[in-house]
């Protein structure tokens, strides 16, 4: 049976053991006659060497199995739980809790443990110091003879160590997102009140709960961010698996593993991360015949670039394979009857490319250089929008590829532009808005049947925020036409709206059923006067 | 009709390895306990043909876990399971009324071994 399924079970399951049986340890530093503690450490010994042995972590097993041992002779009462006893198993749980964490890391080999089993095995309590000294286990605790690096002082440091880092379960740190979150939500509700009632005394706490709000913003989501690395440890073992199965020889590059990006996001992006790997050395990527021909080394290159830039991360997945044709998926998306051939012929080169991404463009039964890149294609994009990020596709035929994933640092407490739209108030992720332009009548004209308007030197089309969103229209329309210019994945529009209100941070929601099935609607909160406001994801609308 | 199972394990884990190693080979798992007292409340509403008992269990003695089945479900099949380490268990729990019993370490081998020789 594979038991790779499992090990991530493992490694948690172990981590819990290990966690419970220092706890005992210290617990019967204070009480060395306490029963029922013995029992409970010599199980979770036990069970830490039956998982083990079942996984086949022979080193882990023998270890555990010894410490279950020394446990044993201590119920059996051959033996009193002694200090020395105590630093022993600590060093055991130490080693072991290594150990988890090379094999969490599917790396190899596991620490040697054989000293340390060695000294288990002829370990005799000092007849004289085998009943329990009062004393704390601290440094200060009387001149015992010992030499620099006995079990003792690594006890000591093992302490002072676990005190400068705690491990926080995953749950606790999205709470304390959500309840700062809250508290940002409440901030606007307090600030709204002050103004209506017209409370002057107010501004100072006010500002200071701001500036203490935003620090303790910062400080939670510091908490959370993990370094790229964290995802990327796998990538090279998938890239070479699936290099080798396709008969290709690839190399993979990571550059800027350090960088960090909140845990939620790291978890939501590794998927489609494999799927642009995957497609890059499926699809992307020739074999080593074709490379030659084409005048490339035969080996392919996969590289994967962590950039941070503000507010936003960029990852980009590139390769140097054939590349992509924009005009052959033009063709080919008339061929799906996804474009008519007149929006073929008009497409601009960036928006073919991302035609990709279309639910259905291609399908794993249809792998070619003109359309196999669009397998899974449509479930990162996705992935990347709901995260309020952005994907833009770059490709030269007979160069390579690139996808970039333009992601925000942290998920749901946001900057975002506020605008009304018929009955509805509406949130623009700042991310996704180039700039807010108030046209005058007379800077809009029509292009092939388009509104549009000109903006450094380009033709911008114009679109209506109310139309898009089935919302009445302004009454009795004035001379400025307020507009959000938007830019994603390569494509710009300028979306015509009501008003526009302000910039506020927010608290972002998901929406409910049925609310989650508007494409266009990525998430919603509620303002300082108690309204609801809904997340637009302008990529949907551009 | 596939025969039903009950495991009774501390270690999720070894729950989850049990499940997958005889859910491919026809058995149902309809209940999963990680005591005994959770196991004993389980047994009150269900009625499994087979149940799989991890000998060590944080809040009782497995021994006096496996009596109590055999006199709420005397028509259950139990089967140990356990290290060889244990043997002189392992002969008291086969007195007592087990059926069988699996070593632990286990392989899927051992568990489907034991588990086919309760049909014998």
């Amino acid at each position: 049976m594979d038991m790779s399924p499992y090990r991530d079970l493992f490694v948690s399951e172990s981590r819990n053991h290990l966690a419970t049986f220092n706890e005992l340890i210290v617990q019967l530093e204070d009480n060395a006659f306490d029963r029922a503690a013995i029992d409970e450490m010599f199980r979770h010994a036990h069970s830490l060497k039956g998982m083990a042995a079942t996984m086949q972590f022979d080193a882990v097993t023998a270890l555990a199995h010894r410490m279950e041992d020394l446990l044993g002779r201590v119920r059996s009462e051959e033996i009193v739980f002694c200090r020395a006893l105590a630093d022993l198993l600590l060093e055991g749980s130490d080693l072991l809790s290594g150990m988890v964490s090379v094999i969490e890391n599917g790396e190899e080999p596991l620490a040697d443990a054989t000293s340390l089993i060695e000294r288990m095995v002829s370990f005799t309590p000092d007849p004289l110091k085998s009943k329990r000294t009062p004393e704390p286990a601290t440094a200060d605790a009387g001149p015992e003879t010992m030499v620099a690096d006995s079990p003792q002082s690594r006890h000591q440091f093992r302490q002072s160590d676990s005190f400068k880092s705690v491990r926080v379960k995953t749950e606790t740190l999205d709470r304390l997102v959500n309840i700062t979150g809250e508290l940002i939500t409440t901030r606007h509700r307090l600030m709204d009140r002050a103004r209506r009632y017209d409370a002057p005394a107010l501004d100072e706490p006010l500002h200071q709960l701001s500036a203490l709000l935003r620090e303790l913003r910062d400080e939670v989501f510091k908490s959370r961010m993990l370094p790229f690395a964290f995802v990327a440890e796998r990538f090279p073992r998938l890239v070479r698996d699936l290099a080798r199965k396709q008969g290709k020889e690839v190399s993979l590059q990571i550059e800027g593993k350090e960088i960090e990006l909140d845990r939620g996001i790291l978890g939501e992006i590794t998927e489609p991360l494999v799927h642009l790997l995957r497609n890059a050395v499926d699809h992307g990527l020739e074999c080593p015949d074709a490379r030659i021909a084409a005048g490339k080394p035969p080996g392919g290159l996969v590289k994967i670039t962590v950039a941070r830039d503000k507010d936003h991360v960029d990852i980009t997945v590139a390769d140097d394979g054939r590349g992509m044709d924009p005009t052959r998926l033009a063709q080919k998306a008339v061929e799906k009857s996804i474009l008519t051939p007149a929006q073929a012929y008009n497409i601009s080169r960036q928006a073919a490319l991302m035609l990709v991404c279309v639910p259905g463009f291609s399908t794993s039964a249809e792998v070619s250089d003109v359309s196999g890149r669009g397998v899974g294609m449509d479930v990162v994009r996705t992935a990347v929008h709901v995260l309020g990020g952005t994907l833009a596709i770059e490709s030269e035929t007979g160069r390579g590829s690139r996808f970039i994933l333009r992601l925000p640092i942290s998920v749901s407490i946001i900057h975002a532009l506020l605008v009304e739209c018929g009955k509805l108030t509406l949130a623009f992720p700042v991310n996704t808005v180039s700039r807010t332009i108030e046209l005058r009548r007379s800077d809009i004209f029509e292009e092939a049947g388009r509104k549009v308007f000109a903006l450094e030197g380009r033709h911008i089309p114009l679109k209506s925020l109310n139309r898009l969103l089935d919302q009445p229209l302004p009454q009795g329309a004035g001379p400025i036409v307020p507009t959000i210019v938007s830019e994603t994945g390569g494509a710009m529009a300028g979306l015509i709206t009501d008003r526009l209100l302000r910039q506020e941070e927010i608290f972002v929601k998901p929406l409910g059923i049925p609310l989650n099935r508007m494409k266009n609607l990525t998430g919603g909160t509620i303002t300082g006067d108690g309204r609801i406001v809904f997340v637009v994801d302008a990529s949907t609308l551009v | 009709m596939s025969a039903t199972v009950m495991i009774v394990d501390d270690a999720v884990f070894m729950r989850n390895i049990l499940r997958a190693i005889i859910k491919d080979k026809g058995y149902t798992v309809v209940a999963e306990a990680a005591s005994g007292i959770e196991a004993m409340r389980i047994l009150h509403d269900q009625d499994p043909d087979i149940v799989i008992l991890d000998i060590i269990l944080p809040d009782v003695n497995g021994l006096d876990l496996l009596e109590s089945i055999v006199t709420v479900r005397p028509q259950a099949k139990v089967v140990i399971c356990s290290s060889i380490s244990q043997e002189p268990i392992i002969k008291k729990a086969l007195d007592h009324g087990a059926k069988a019993f699996i070593q632990k370490p286990f392989t899927p081998e051992k568990v489907l071994a034991a588990l086919e020789s309760l049909e014998a």
